[in-house]
């Protein structure tokens, strides 16, 4: 579903050159979820862009849903998404102007789909928001509003849903409401999911974890698969050799 | 269809997001102002120039000694013309033993083609309109005729060999302007009776007016028809010809009204360019999420376009209903002031605002939008990874361009647009110039040593020190139009008052012979009336020049240099005092000693027209007698002060030898209307010219004038404070934020309060000091080469405007940033 090869990021912040990505390696199966963790500033969410074609890669391939994005233009990533992707943030970033059900119209009828109001009401129906349809986001809480979001994202039935950070903002009761609430319908959906967070707990409930650190992407394989070891890295920086270089 | 409804669907959803809203309102209200202005300005000058009309009876005249054969006035029907013949002469008027000479005017049964005689049925009566002459038979004349020949209405007079029923009182004829018909008492016949009083005989002086109306398209054919038919002598006159101090005031208002509409579209762009700018930044966000939803670059290209759309026809729609409501306000307000019928609304207008809209959108709005398409999904996640310094430059010239363009369009003048439009740029470099000198100045002063409210509002300035120079820059340029404006109208004002003061003259009086001159004195005393002087007056008509006979010289238009007819010359020891000698010297009693050449000072338009200078040898025939007189100085004169003027002056003694009688000029009020008719029975044989009429006639457009001139004013301060509100409003959002942090960190509401409020003075103090150092330097420029007036420096705008742009902008930045101090901090924080 997902596959990354050697990919790398690189800024230039004046004269300096940044690597924020250090030759990334990645597969992620269709349904599997994956979490990424690390720490601030290791370069998961810059990952986590490139990976939903937000931003061009300075090298490497990104295949999603068996297509190259790393070759298409920003459009067609767009289209790919459209079709494929469901995304949900940390803060939310549901449009001020449009109700919670027409927030969630939105990406059924930027693909086309036949009847949006019906499927956007089925899916604020299964985040428990039915009755909230017609409230903007400033007259919903943090988690009602992250809820509107999860809605947002299932509603277009996704073959890959990235979530970054989604329980950032929220209380920790709050958060645990929206996990559950993720996983759930994660499972109802048989989507693949890759999560992006800094909180182990929720990083557990993914069926695979990596690790970001310092630019490079390393997985923790579970104790079931590799008790021994516990890492294995994901990156040919392990042999020392520098593919961003 | 499916788009039309996403488009309306999605056009309700952005208006209630906010940002839809200031945009709307900015497009709405210059469409309703550029509607309102174009329309009220284009009713008012066509208003004013069909009253002008009325002056001329018609909208076109041909002037002739001579009849103009009936093909001519054939053709002209034919092309859909109406047409009237007015042949003017003098003659006596008989009633019993009375006799009086008169100007006669026999008219055809037409006469007037535009406006109204007043007349009435008894002398000095109230005046009612009617439209037509008298009717064959009937004989109406003016009031002082009345009572020269002891006439009531209903008796009887004579003309030449025809006799007459006097059936009216003339009071008023809307052609009434011309001096030259009013030297002396009035009285019109119908043209059919012209034959049966035989005084018109071959060599007698008869003048025609043959009068045209129509539209002006075939007025305009007909001119092209009848130009090259036309021979010496024979004048086709519009009403700008006839009436020289009248076009004058025309062209000065139009080029007013002009001028302020073109600021005040402008004004409007920059408040749409800086609303769309806002609608874009605070849409960079939507888009980003739209884009990663999936939504393509066109679909957001379309989505945004397709709400452009919508608004701008909503705006045109809105705008234009608004702008009707606005003329029609204008107008409402006017009345009473303005005594002119106003055309019906017009479709230009409409129009003007429909393309403005257009123009608006494209030039201002288009550009931010199409950014908005370009905004990168990743946003979604990194804020920072917009330059929103792209393309800032490239949408800076294309609204200069738009907004030079739409002036021009506007004003139809590029010289007038290019000159605003370069001292708009020059203030705006030199308003960033001064901020950016000035923040950096007052930031090394006050390093560690201002404190509280005035360090927070000059960190503020400093932050938006480039918004800051803009807004300084934006409000200067509002600032400076109405100054340039309001100065310009106390200007036109004055300038205007001077020709028409209360007290100038409002009668003439001429026929007066030397033995009257005495007893006419003492009549003045004893009513306590005051003159201008008495001038001594010869008719006689120039001949030759430098021994040239006049009709010879192919490159003098004897009828436009007034020549071509018996002029009035005068003599006078001293220059008069209102006149001033361009050229040559004015004479003493040792010159006229020294020289046996008659020595003559000429006036120095008419000097012109015949290309005299000194030098020049003129020969004239008064009364069959040959005078030659050379010019000895030119001298230069105010026509319309009112007081006896002379083409030709002599030195005293030289026109001894030719019978002449005097002249004066003197006021008197209203109320005093019936010492007229002792002032006539006391002394018949004078002639009396009411000037008040012509007075009146001028007051009136001046009135207008100067009143349209205030509205217009008004609304290009709605223009000037919609600039100001779309600048602060520009920076709310970073405002809010910023405060909100203060607050949360405990600074008070006061001192937050104080910050805004000095931060605001500064910047509209500053733009104060820009406008007045720029009002004048405009207003040079606009009085020397576009009114045609003297320049004046106006010093005291440097002490007023900058106090008053300190306390508006405090004034408009309190009112729209309140919203900074009460929003509590938390709710502000929440939402980042």
């Amino acid at each position: 579903m997902i596959r990354v090869q050697n990919l790398c990021k690189t800024v230039t912040s004046g004269a300096q050159e940044l690597a924020i990505l250090r030759g990334i390696n990645l597969e992620i199966k269709a349904g599997e979820s994956a979490a990424i963790i690390g720490v601030s500033g290791a370069g998961k969410s810059t990952l986590l862009g490139l990976l939903a074609g937000l931003d061009n890669a300075t090298s490497g391939d990104i295949y999603l849903h068996g297509q190259n994005i790393s070759l298409m233009t920003e459009d067609q990533r767009a289209a790919l998404r459209a079709q494929h992707v469901g995304f949900v943030f940390q803060s939310f970033q549901l449009l001020p102007g449009l109700t919670a059900l027409e927030n969630v119209m939105l990406p059924l009828e930027l693909s086309g789909h036949a009847s949006p109001e019906t499927a956007a009401r089925v899916f604020l129906e299964k985040v428990d928001l039915a009755d909230r349809g017609h409230h903007y986001p400033r007259q919903l809480s943090g988690g009602e509003q992250q809820r509107v979001a999860l809605a947002r994202a299932f509603a277009v039935e996704p073959d890959i849903l990235f979530a970054d950070e989604p329980t950032g903002n929220l209380d920790e009761q709050t958060g645990q409401r929206i996990i559950e609430l993720l996983f759930a319908l994660n499972s109802e959906t048989r989507t693949t999911l890759v999560l992006v967070t800094h909180e182990m707990a929720l990083a557990q409930r993914c069926g695979r974890q990596f690790v970001m650190h310092d630019g490079v992407l390393t997985e923790a394989v579970s104790n079931a698969e590799s008790a021994d070891t516990g890492m294995k890295q994901s990156s040919p920086a392990q042999s020392g050799e520098l593919p961003c270089a | 269809m499916r788009l039309m409804m996403l488009a309306l669907r999605n056009i309700r959803r952005a208006w209630r997001g906010g940002e839809l809203g200031l945009l709307a309102f900015s497009l709405t209200l210059a469409v309703s102002i550029v509607t309102g202005i174009a329309g009220f300005s284009e009713r008012l000058s066509r208003g004013m120039e069909q009253q002008s009309h009325h002056f001329l009876a018609a909208d076109r005249v041909l002037k002739t000694a001579r009849t103009v054969p009936d093909s001519w006035l054939l053709e002209a029907q034919q092309r859909g013309l109406k047409t009237a013949t007015v042949a003017s002469f003098r003659s006596m008027i008989y009633a019993g033993e009375q006799m009086q000479l008169a100007s006669i005017r026999a008219v055809s049964d037409g006469y007037p083609l535009i406006g109204q005689l007043g007349v009435s049925d008894a002398a000095f009566g109230d005046a009612q309109l009617v439209e037509h002459g008298p009717s064959a038979g009937e004989l109406w004349l003016d009031s002082r005729l009345l009572a020269l020949l002891d006439l009531t209405t209903g008796g009887e007079a004579g003309v030449g060999e025809a006799d007459f029923t006097v059936s009216r009182a003339l009071i008023s004829e809307p052609d009434r302007g011309n001096m030259n018909e009013m030297l002396a008492p009035r009285a019109m016949i119908n043209l059919a009776d012209l034959a049966a009083t035989k005084v018109v005989q071959p060599g007698s002086l008869v003048r025609y007016r043959y009068l045209f109306a129509g539209s002006e398209a075939q007025l305009a054919d007909y001119e092209n028809w009848l130009t090259p038919l036309l021979e010496a002598g024979q004048r086709w006159e519009d009403v700008r010809d006839g009436q020289p101090a009248m076009a004058t005031t025309l062209k000065r208002a139009e080029g007013y009204l002009l001028l302020a509409a073109s600021l005040g579209v402008a004004l409007a762009g920059a408040a749409i360019a800086l609303a769309a700018r806002r609608y874009g930044q605070r849409n960079s966000d939507n888009v980003a999420v739209m884009k990663t939803l999936g939504a393509r670059r066109r679909q957001i290209l379309h989505h945004y376009l397709a709400q452009l759309a919508l608004l701008c026809a909503a705006a045109i729609v809105l705008g234009g209903l608004l702008g009707h409501g606005l003329q029609w306000a204008l107008f409402a307000s006017l009345q009473g002031l303005i005594d002119i019928d106003i055309p019906p609304p017009v479709w230009r207008p409409l129009l003007v605002g429909a393309i403005t809209a257009l123009l608006c959108t494209a030039v201002f709005a288009l550009p931010p939008v199409w950014r908005l398409s370009k905004v990168a999904p990743l946003r979604v996640l990194r804020r920072d990874t917009e330059d929103s310094s792209e393309g800032m430059v490239a949408s800076a010239l294309i609204g200069v361009t738009g907004i030079g363009g739409l002036m021009w369009w506007y004003s139809g003048n590029i010289q007038l647009s290019a000159a605003l439009l370069v001292a708009s740029i020059a203030l705006g470099l030199l308003a960033t110039v001064l901020v950016l000198w000035l923040v950096s100045q007052a930031r090394r002063l006050s390093a560690g040593r201002s404190r509280g409210a005035l360090r927070l509002a000059l960190a503020a300035i400093y932050r938006r020190r480039f918004a800051n120079a803009f807004q300084v820059a934006s409000f200067a340029l509002a600032l400076m139009t109405l100054t340039s404006l309001g100065l310009l109208r106390a200007n036109l004002l004055v300038d205007w008052q001077m020709q028409l003061t209360e007290g100038a003259p409002n009668h003439f009086l001429i026929n007066i012979q030397p033995t009257e001159i005495a007893p006419l004195e003492g009549f003045f005393q004893e009513h306590g009336l005051s003159n201008a002087g008495l001038y001594p007056m010869v008719r006689g008509r120039l001949t030759h020049i430098d021994q040239r006979a006049i009709k010879d010289i192919a490159d003098i238009d004897a009828e436009r240099g007034n020549v071509n007819r018996e002029i009035n010359l005068s003599w006078a020891a001293e220059l008069p005092s209102d006149n001033r000698i361009e050229a040559g010297t004015w004479w003493t009693a040792s010159d006229l000693v020294a020289t046996e050449r008659v020595p003559v000072s000429v006036e120095a338009d008419l000097a012109k027209q015949l290309q005299l200078s000194l030098g020049s040898e003129l020969s004239f025939n008064i009364g069959g007698q040959s005078l030659v007189a050379v010019v000895s100085s030119i001298r230069s004169l105010d026509w319309s002060s009112m007081r006896p003027n002379f083409y030709f002056i002599f030195p005293p003694d030289s026109l001894r030898d030719y019978a002449g009688s005097y002249i004066t000029s003197f006021y008197l009020p209203a109320a005093e209307k019936p010492l007229l008719t002792d002032l006539l029975r006391a002394f018949p044989t004078m002639t009396l010219i009411e000037i008040d009429a012509l007075i009146a006639q001028m007051n009136t457009v001046v009135g207008q004038v100067s009143a349209a001139i205030g509205l217009v004013l008004a609304l290009v301060v709605v223009c000037a404070l919609l600039v100001s509100v779309a600048n602060v409003q520009a920076s709310l959002d970073s405002r809010l934020q910023e405060n909100a942090i203060l607050r949360a960190l405990g600074a008070s509401r006061q001192l937050i309060a104080n910050g805004l409020l000095l931060e605001f003075a500064a910047v509209g103090f500053l733009a104060g000091l820009l406008a007045a150092l720029g009002s004048n330097i405009a207003l040079y420029g606009v009085q020397r080469w576009v009114l045609d007036m003297a320049p004046v420096w106006h010093g005291s705008v440097f002490m007023v405007v900058p106090v008053l742009g300190a306390m508006t902008m405090a004034i408009t930045g309190w009112l729209y940033c309140r919203v900074v101090i009460s929003t509590p901090p938390l709710q502000v924080l929440a939402r980042q």
